[in-house]
């Protein structure tokens, strides 16, 4: 008798519970939807300057890896790509799915690069992983020929080579960093252009020794002291 | 025909060097060498390398010049200097190039009638020399004073003291290093009472984490932050970012952690406190070699023109020490200084575990700071508590941004209270400098007069009535220059200015003497390792120009001193040099011979028995050590070092309604100090053609700016409009603003305040309040 | 005047000490490999005595383990 009654209190007590958790459950089921605003802002901290680093882990696999020298771009094949030095390349090869935004399929092999058989080219690496819509800027080229022609103003492309100061000085940057802050996508690899390739990937810090050379796009000139123009 | 042999040697060595390398490419494939970097260079530029030390920082990277028919053309980094292993920055890769600046100073200037004339170097040495001895004929000794800087050789620091307190007899020499270094002297001193850091840089290539306390180093020590780089990606070491602001350093750390200004001092008691609390203190280290002491509190700011203190320091034992950090718990920390307990916990259990070597470094934040030296004090604390100290990768290291701050003001002294030996309070100290320099010891007096900020407060005051600078340019690096600056203008006190540019500082001055720079002059620095570095003359400079040293000489002897300064014009340096060593003689702080700097990247002190010291204080590896224990803190009397009880006291100005923002001034990587240099070098220009302030993006967003907009900073002393950059090279925190003060064209120490550390006499450059607004 | 080059394995772990020890040396250049624990050595002397004591000299060092000849030269002497 008394073990049926324990038993049986047991079961109760178990029920009790169970009724009040499933009321609690249910009473918080009812409340609105709350997402909790963050107080602190998040802001994407000094995109120039974190951006420098952003690949610095593969730094060392750079400074490994071998040269292949018969699949290798050169400056020409890179600016090619181009409507004008510093405008975002296009794609030139054919893209199989049409209906996505671009960063599942593009980043496959855009992200960290590496031999594509069929093109018989290493996929450049993009510096901007994070910008997902790739054919917001880059599109393909269907045609070759022209709705009209136009007297577009050819802009020379900074040349590798001449951007140092002095004998033997680390170059000066000849090309604006927006969007192309991260340097070892483009300078270090197997698909970056052979002409700028850096031979010491390993160093990272790139903009210890490599300044841009202008801020804006105008020339700054040299200093001038306030008061004393001469 | 000796050029053409010489040339032959030279392909026939290259071609046995060529043959050479081959046949260890076939040894080992992908071998390097340093000298490959040769190949890059044109052929037939018939360059001759000549080895020095880097004008700029004090790191003191060892640099090779290549010379062609008499002129630099360019620079590399020397691959056989410990310091940088062949790497440079781009200031150092560029220095050369602002020796070719239009606006060279080639010959003295004399102001006559409101204009500057040309004047023969005689006659203007002339004219100073006859200005001294008329303006101490009428007023005394101490109306003449001297301002030298961490940028003077070690000879020109060595004859500036000699000439002001051997010959003259006045303490009015101070120096720029004041304004940098003073916090992390007074640290050394009340902790170690011995100058200067244990360790070395060969830290970097042991410690497994690297704190950095309010240290941007990728862009202010960049040569030593690549090689920590180097450690973080080859060994996996941990880069800790401590700082009141988000910069590059902070984008390639593995952890950044912010704090809000001024409560440093109580995050680091409360990193001692949660050391004590989890037992993670090495009780063998601090019952033998740590004593506990406690210092006057309340000191003020030195805001007041004559304010005067004098720290009392008292013993106390562990238990009071461990009592008074009751009040650092990382909760009540976490409450004022913004940094989460998390945080506070995660620093205290890095510098906790016994098996993680750790470097704390750290370099203006701390000591441009109003209690500076506590600052140092408490850094020195944590090491201390565990032990980890004066050990290959375990140690506080004190960085330096003058390349000879450490070789030439702290180690000749060219401060008022030093002697290139001890201080002048000291009689014994006095005696010393007296018998080498062969001046009568009651000449030297035994009170220091005036700290950087102090003298010059005294030239607007009128009690000083002339004033000689070399190497530097206070009236854009001083703080409060919008009191400075009239005050130099006066007509009560004559201005001699010895540089190599026109400066805002030369534009006041009456008589501007050229002087050589760097590579025109043979010289000695030490940098913040305590290596000594030598250079030889490597070619000529333009007009007039003289070394500093040379022109200190010139007029000690046209004063009539001439038998105190017999050296020669061609060889001064080294002559200077064997002279200022025989203070320095001893297991101590011994100084390598001349003929070891000309063969080596310098050579680290104390050099004793053909050797440097790398780690002081560690019997292992510094024959000082006498006490036959481990350790030996021999720069205090008992060989113990002291752990210093020092609160957290509030900055003088702190943000109000009127003046809602934290001004944070600094550098950036491309300029350094007052740019007077910089700016003239092309690259360097073009890539920071001016200061800005810089703002948090919610501030400039609440605030309606928009980047590159005109904004007037403007604080209780004065103003300067500059524009905005936001989100661009830095970021600092929410309620601060950051301007860099390189810029000569908006002058932002107009605006700082020149409250000081008030045992260190340093101010304080990181904090005042101002309002921001569109100018 | 003979000019030498040689390739000098320093003992392990002793290539910094062994690069010191080589520069001390008069006639005496020396380019350390940066990867490998490896250095090369060119030595410039006026005479073959000269020569011969260099050579001894460097010999002597306690953290060099092997040293082998490269290659040689000789100028001619009437200049």
């Amino acid at each position: 008798m008394r073990k049926r009654l324990g038993i049986i209190s047991l079961f109760v007590i178990l029920f009790i519970a169970f009724i009040a958790i499933w009321n609690y459950s249910y009473q918080l089921g009812l409340e609105e939807a709350y997402i909790p605003i963050e107080a602190s802002s998040n802001v994407h901290a000094i995109p120039s300057e974190s951006g420098v680093f952003k690949r610095s882990e593969h730094a060392l696999d750079y400074e490994g890896m071998p040269i292949d020298e018969n699949h290798q771009r050169s400056l020409t094949t890179y600016y090619k790509n181009r409507a004008y030095h510093g405008a975002p390349p296009s794609i030139p090869h054919p893209v199989d799915e049409h209906q996505n935004m671009g960063g599942q399929s593009c980043l496959k092999c855009h992200e960290n690069g590496g031999f594509t058989g069929k093109f018989q080219a290493y996929a450049p690496v993009t510096p901007h992983p994070e910008l997902v819509n790739c054919k917001q800027c880059h599109v393909e080229q269907n045609t070759q020929t022209l709705f009209k022609t136009g007297n577009y103003a050819s802009v020379v492309a900074p040349k590798a080579g001449v951007n140092n100061a002095l004998l033997g000085s680390p170059p000066m940057i000849p090309h604006q960093i927006q969007l192309r802050e991260n340097c070892l996508s483009c300078h270090a690899g197997p698909s970056a252009p052979k002409e700028i390739r850096v031979s010491h990937p390993e160093r990272v810090n790139c903009r210890q020794c490599h300044v841009p050379n202008n801020k804006e796009m105008t020339a700054v000139g040299t200093f001038k002291r306030a008061g004393n123009e001469e | 025909m000796q050029h053409s042999l010489t040339s032959r040697r030279n392909f026939l060595k290259k071609m046995a060097a060529a043959a050479a390398m081959t046949a260890a490419a076939s040894m080992f494939p992908g071998i390097i060498f340093a000298s490959e970097q040769d190949a890059n260079l044109p052929k037939g530029g018939n360059l001759d390398w000549k080895k020095g030390p880097c004008r700029f920082c004090g790191v003191g990277c060892g640099i090779l010049v290549g010379v062609d028919q008499g002129k630099a053309v360019a620079v590399k980094g020397d691959p056989n200097c410990s310091v940088n292993k062949g790497l440079l920055c781009v200031k150092g890769y560029h220095q050369i190039m602002c020796t070719q600046a239009k606006d060279r100073l080639t010959h003295a200037l004399v102001k006559k009638n409101g204009r500057y004339v040309q004047t023969p170097i005689n006659e203007a040495l002339d004219i100073v020399a006859n200005k001294m001895k008329e303006t101490i004929e009428k007023h005394g000794k101490d109306s003449v004073a001297m301002y030298t800087s961490g940028q003077s050789t070690i000879p020109e620091g060595y004859v500036a003291s000699k000439f002001m307190k051997g010959a003259i007899g006045t303490n009015n020499l101070d120096c720029n290093a004041r304004l940098c270094m003073a916090s992390a002297v007074a640290g050394f001193l009340t902790t170690f009472g011995a100058d200067e850091p244990m360790g070395c840089y060969e830290d970097i290539d042991h410690a497994d984490y690297f704190i950095t306390w309010g240290n941007n180093m990728a862009e202010m020590h960049p040569v030593l932050f690549s090689r920590m780089l180097e450690q973080k990606n080859r060994r996996g070491a941990k880069i800790i970012d401590f700082a009141t602001r988000t910069t590059r350093s902070s984008t390639a750390s593995n952890k950044s952690i912010l704090f809000e200004p001024q409560t440093d001092l109580a995050v680091a008691n409360a990193i001692c406190y949660e050391i004590i609390k989890n037992g993670w203190v090495n009780k063998s280290f601090v019952e033998n070699h740590v004593n506990f002491s406690k210092g006057l509190t309340n000191m003020g700011y030195g805001l007041e023109d004559k304010y005067k203190f004098k720290d009392k320091p008292t013993k106390i034992d562990f238990e009071s020490y461990k009592k008074f950090l009751e009040n650092y718990t990382p909760e009540k920390v976490a409450k004022y200084s913004k940094v989460s307990v998390k945080d506070i916990k995660y620093l205290a259990a890095i510098y906790g575990d016994p098996n993680k070597k750790v470097v704390s470094y750290w370099c203006m934040g701390m000591n441009q700071h109003t209690r500076g030296t506590w600052m140092n004090n408490l850094v020195y604390n944590i090491h201390l508590l565990t032990g980890k100290i004066s050990q290959p990768g375990n140690g506080p290291f004190s960085l330096t941004g003058q390349p000879s701050a450490c070789g030439t003001a702290r180690e000749v002294g060219t401060f008022t209270h030093k002697l290139p030996k001890g201080v002048v309070m000291n009689e014994k100290h006095r005696r010393l400098a007296a018998k080498i320099w062969k001046v009568p010891y009651e000449r030297i007096p035994s009170k220091p007069t005036y700290h950087a900020t102090e003298m010059f407060r005294a030239v607007d005051r009128g009690d000083i009535k002339f004033i000689w600078t070399q190497v530097t340019n206070p009236l854009v690096s001083l703080p409060k220059t919008s009191r400075y600056r009239p005050g130099m203008e006066k007509e009560s006190c004559f201005v001699v200015v010895s540089d190599v540019f026109p400066t805002p500082t030369s534009d006041v001055a009456d008589v501007i003497l050229p002087a050589s720079w760097h590579i025109e002059k043979s010289g000695l620095y030490g940098n913040s390792e305590r290596r000594t570095q030598h250079w030889n003359k490597m070619v000529e400079g333009p007009g007039e120009t003289t070394p500093d040293a040379w022109m200190t000489i010139e007029v000690a002897k046209r004063m009539g001193y001439g038998d105190l300064f017999p050296y020669s014009e061609e060889n001064h340096v080294e002559e200077i040099y064997k002279e200022y060593t025989q203070f320095h003689e001893g297991a101590k702080h011994g100084m390598a011979p001349l003929e070891v700097l000309k063969k080596e990247s310098g050579a680290i002190w104390p050099y004793v028995d053909g050797k440097s010291t790398q780690w002081r204080f560690n019997a292992k590896y510094d024959p000082a050590c006498s006490n036959d224990k481990d350790f030996h803190f021999y720069g205090k009397p008992d060989g113990k070092a002291i752990i210093w009880q020092r609160p957290y006291e509030p900055a003088p100005e702190i943000p109000d309604a009127e003046y809602p923002f934290w001004l944070n001034t600094g550098r950036v990587i491309e300029h350094w100090h007052t740019g007077s240099m910089t700016r003239r070098i092309p690259v360097l220009h073009k890539a920071m053609p001016a200061a800005y302030v810089e703002f948090h993006p919610d501030d400039a967003k609440n605030l309606g700016i928009r980047n590159g907009e005109k904004i007037k900073v403007s604080s209780r002393r004065g103003s300067c409009i500059l524009p905005a950059s936001i989100n661009e090279r830095g970021l600092p925190t929410r309620g601060q603003v950051f301007v860099p003060f390189f810029d000569e064209n908006m002058l932002i120490n107009d605006v700082t305040l020149d409250a000081f550390c008030p045992i260190s006499k340093e101010p304080d450059y990181k904090k005042c309040a101002v309002k921001v607004e569109k100018a | 005047m003979p000019i030498k080059s040689y390739l000098a394995h320093p003992e392990e772990g002793q290539k910094e000490t062994l690069i010191k020890a080589l520069s001390k040396i008069d006639h005496c250049d020396v380019i350390p490999a940066e990867n490998e624990e490896l250095l090369i050595v060119v030595t410039d002397t006026e005479n073959k005595t000269d020569d011969e004591k260099v050579k001894a000299s460097i010999e002597s060092i306690a953290s060099l383990k092997l040293l082998a000849m490269v290659s040689g030269f000789n100028t001619p002497k009437n200049k």
